[in-house]
């Protein structure tokens, strides 16, 4: 039998293997125990979040990000990557760990590159200890390559400001967030970003379930002609196109992708023990050379998998611009490799393994729709092939 | 002749075995050539009264894998005049002349070739520039100038079944495409070949007509809408023909594989009791057998006249690329002596992607089957919705825009 530290070789590039380490460890005593169960009924628990937010001293997950000096982490890209892969590891729950990177990661670095002063100072501190979680619809980071919903128009005259109208699904943290970041398109063409806080008049919040990534908290924000003030503007108006949505599409790509790599590792080890526990005709299924081959290519994947993402991590450190190719190549690489890991950990762990009781089955699930969150193939291939091309 | 199960099989033990000298050569030896007539191979796809044997479907099937399976540049060569432009001559050249411009095909007399694809594309009929155009007053026949490139037999073949727009008369009000049975070995032709990768048996150059003379009766004038009705139903026995070639290449290298796999001993035992080789052998078997299937079916269709256009698309887009995964699984399977020059599997990893390319790309199929799913004809425009989605700069870095400006972040 092979030790499970013996298949965890460290991701290259990963810059702290220690806060991953933390992250594994708190997550897999506080999360992992009941994963199963808040995935059957649909939960989303309060206390969970608070505890891995409020990990003090610790890996702190709610606000890796923010600045030392707002109150947060102050972690590097690379550190926050290795600490959203231990969350997957430990937690073994994708629902989970998505919903803690869309609130410390793509609801909170907008905030931070293109907020003013008072934005920053108002949200981060907040965010960052998890008193205030931020949400983002997930049709929203892959820039308007979804159909845009939602409109802005002048407020009335006098009043200033901006009124809001529209709706959004696929609100990542909605039903428990304090604020939304919501880009909206104006009548003449141009888009703005925009941070809107829960208590906004007009705004309406409610519960939905997609059937994978259930452990997530979900919601749709219904516009009803919302106005909120000129400080609400994130970024500048009309900028969206050329501030926020590259930075939410890069941030999904890689960030998102993260806590996949923990549970990619995680599927490997089970499929690992489940071929080690199964016998066919007799022998044990290890001993089989196409289950061994088929082991290494799952660990295989996993290691190019965390190549490219830290890569794509790493650019968030340089001081200098990520490319959004190598973002999307990760995230289109991540994917590709989460739905192959996941089908051959099912695969060699039998059929008795796929009840939502264990891993196999709910990532099997959640990796289909994990795949086709930033936009699926259909966005990231296109967006790869246009820097490879200088078109598009 | 064998006999199995399925009836009388033809077998071409010498172009077999003289496999490996024909790739090597780059030329299919004239013995190949007489072996394929005196089998009656060319007679299969004609029925009696045009000097054919008429035989069934299936047995056409058979035929054709076992001349594909024992050389593939050969079977190209053959099948591609016999039965290709065989059929073509017959449905569209004037039965008067089918003493003359089919029968010679059929008895093997004569090579043919189809030349239709041009030097700056592929399958994109509008940008064909060939022309046919009357020599003189009407009666006097037409001459033909223009391009034709990639064409297989093209090098050696007598006779061209070329598709050409026509230079119309002012009051002609007929098509203005044609399919002209040109003659080869005439002055106003040029060829060449253009070296390529596998199938090095097949001749394989393009054809530079320069005011060749074609008679008034090998003009016949189609409908734009042939290439994509009547012409394109016959162009599917092409790809048929294609499919099968790579479903040969593919069996024969799944042969090779288990016969390497009981022979090979490694760590004390043969190749064979390795699971790792029994899932690429099995992988390979259902693959193959999946396609043969399918080739079966349609072939049945085809053979009964009936339209069997999609299924022959999806054949070929699945064969042809089968064929390149168990042939490369083939070289894997035989170690160092599957790359080395002249072995069985390196050849037929060569001949396996020229299928791939050769008749109608896999992309360019996948287009036809998308197509018949009812989602509505191919759609080209400029690539352009990416920046404007917001998605065709890089990301701004944790600290907004003025990162990139080599500012310190605060």
């Amino acid at each position: 039998m092979v030790a499970p530290q013996e298949l965890k070789p460290a991701a290259p590039g990963a810059g702290d293997p220690s806060s991953a380490a933390a992250a594994r460890e708190l997550a897999e005593r506080v999360a992992r125990p009941s994963a199963a169960e808040r995935d059957r009924d649909h939960r989303w628990d309060p206390a969970l979040f608070a505890e891995l937010a409020g990990a003090r001293p610790g890996p702190g997950l709610a606000g890796p990000l923010v600045p030392r000096a707002l109150g947060g982490g102050g972690l590097s890209a690379t550190q926050t990557c290795a600490l959203l892969e231990g969350l997957g590891e430990g937690a073994r729950d994708p629902g989970l760990a998505l919903a803690v990177g869309v609130h410390a990661v793509l609801a909170t670095v907008p905030l931070r590159a293109f907020g003013s002063p008072r934005q920053r100072e108002r949200y981060l501190p907040l965010m960052a200890s998890g008193d205030w979680i931020g949400a983002v619809s997930l049709r929203q980071t892959q820039g308007a390559a979804l159909a845009p919903t939602v409109t802005a128009r002048p407020g009335t005259p006098g009043l200033g400001g901006w009124v809001l109208t529209g709706d959004l699904d696929l609100v990542a943290g909605g039903p428990v967030a304090h604020h939304f970041l919501v880009v909206a398109t104006h009548d003449g063409g141009g888009r703005t970003a925009f941070v809107l806080d829960r208590s906004t008049p007009g705004l309406l919040i409610t519960e939905s379930a997609p059937a994978a990534m259930r452990t997530c908290t979900w919601g749709r924000l219904v516009l009803d002609g919302c106005h909120v003030p000129d400080d609400a503007v994130l970024g500048t108006v009309g900028g969206a196109e050329a501030e926020v949505e590259p930075l939410m599409a890069s941030l999904d790509w890689v960030f998102s992708s993260a806590p996949w790599l923990g549970v990619m590792r995680a599927l490997v080890r089970d499929a690992v023990d489940g071929a080690a526990e199964r016998q066919v005709f007799g022998r044990p299924l290890v001993h089989a050379q196409s289950v061994r081959f088929t082991l290494a290519d799952l660990a295989t994947r996993c290691e190019l998998a965390a190549g490219l993402l830290y890569r794509a991590a790493g650019q968030f450190d340089s001081g200098g611009r990520p490319t959004r190719q190598d973002a999307a190549t990760a995230r289109l690489f991540v994917a590709a490799a989460a739905r192959a890991v996941a089908e051959g950990a099912a695969r060699l762990s039998g059929p008795a393994a796929l009840t939502s009781d264990h891993l196999i089955a709910r990532a099997h699930r959640d990796a289909l729709f994990f795949a086709e969150t930033g936009g699926g193939t259909e966005v990231l291939r296109p967006v790869i092939a246009a820097s490879l091309l200088g078109l598009g | 002749m064998t006999e199995t199960p399925h009836g009388t099989v033809l077998s071409f033990p010498g172009t077999a075995s003289r496999a490996a000298e024909t790739d090597a050569e780059g030329r299919m030896p004239p013995p190949n050539w007489t072996e394929i007539i005196d089998s009656g191979y060319l007679r299969l796809f004609h029925p009696p009264a045009s000097g054919g044997t008429g035989a069934d479907g299936l047995t056409q099937l058979a035929a054709m894998e076992a001349l594909a399976r024992a050389c593939a540049g050969s079977y190209w060569t053959a099948t591609v005049s016999g039965l290709l432009c065989g059929k073509l001559i017959s449905r569209y050249s004037r039965s008067s002349e089918h003493d003359r411009l089919l029968k010679p095909l059929i008895s093997g007399e004569k090579l043919a070739c189809f030349a239709i694809v041009e030097p700056p594309a592929g399958s994109d009929a509008g940008t064909y520039n060939t022309t046919v155009r009357p020599a003189g007053a009407p009666g006097e026949g037409f001459v033909i100038s223009g391009e034709k490139a990639k064409i297989t037999n093209a090098p050696d073949a007598d006779l061209a079944v070329t598709l050409a727009r026509r230079q119309k008369a002012p009051g002609d009000e007929g098509h203005d495409w044609c399919l002209a049975f040109v003659d080869l070995n005439q002055p106003g032709v040029r060829r060449y070949e253009t070296p390529r990768m596998g199938l090095r048996g097949m001749p394989w150059g393009g054809i530079v007509f320069t005011e060749a003379v074609v008679s008034e009766a090998d003009v016949v004038p189609v409908p734009f809408g042939e290439l994509a009705g009547e012409l394109a139903e016959l162009m599917a026995w092409g790809w048929l023909l294609i499919s099968v070639s790579a479903i040969a290449i593919a069996e024969s290298a799944l042969d090779a594989s288990v016969r390497y796999a009981g022979e090979r001993v490694s760590f004390g035992r043969p190749l064979g009791h390795m699971e790792g080789v029994q899932t690429q052998l099995a992988e390979s078997r259902a693959q193959i057998d999946a396609a043969r299937v399918l080739a079966r079916k349609a072939v049945t269709e085809l053979a009964a006249g009936r339209s069997a256009r999609e299924a022959i698309a999806m054949l070929k887009i699945y064969a042809t690329e089968m064929a390149v995964e168990v042939a490369a699984r083939a070289v894997q399977i035989h170690g160092a002596a599957g790359v080395t020059r002249g072995h069985e599997v390196e050849r037929l990893y060569r001949d396996a992607q020229m299928n791939v390319i050769g008749g109608f790309t896999s992309n360019r199929l996948r287009e036809t089957v998308a197509e018949s799913l009812g989602l509505g004809p191919a759609v080209y425009q400029p690539f352009d919705w990416v920046a404007p989605a917001g998605l065709g700069i890089d990301p701004a870095g944790f600290d907004g825009l003025t990162q990139s400006a080599g500012a310190v972040p605060a």
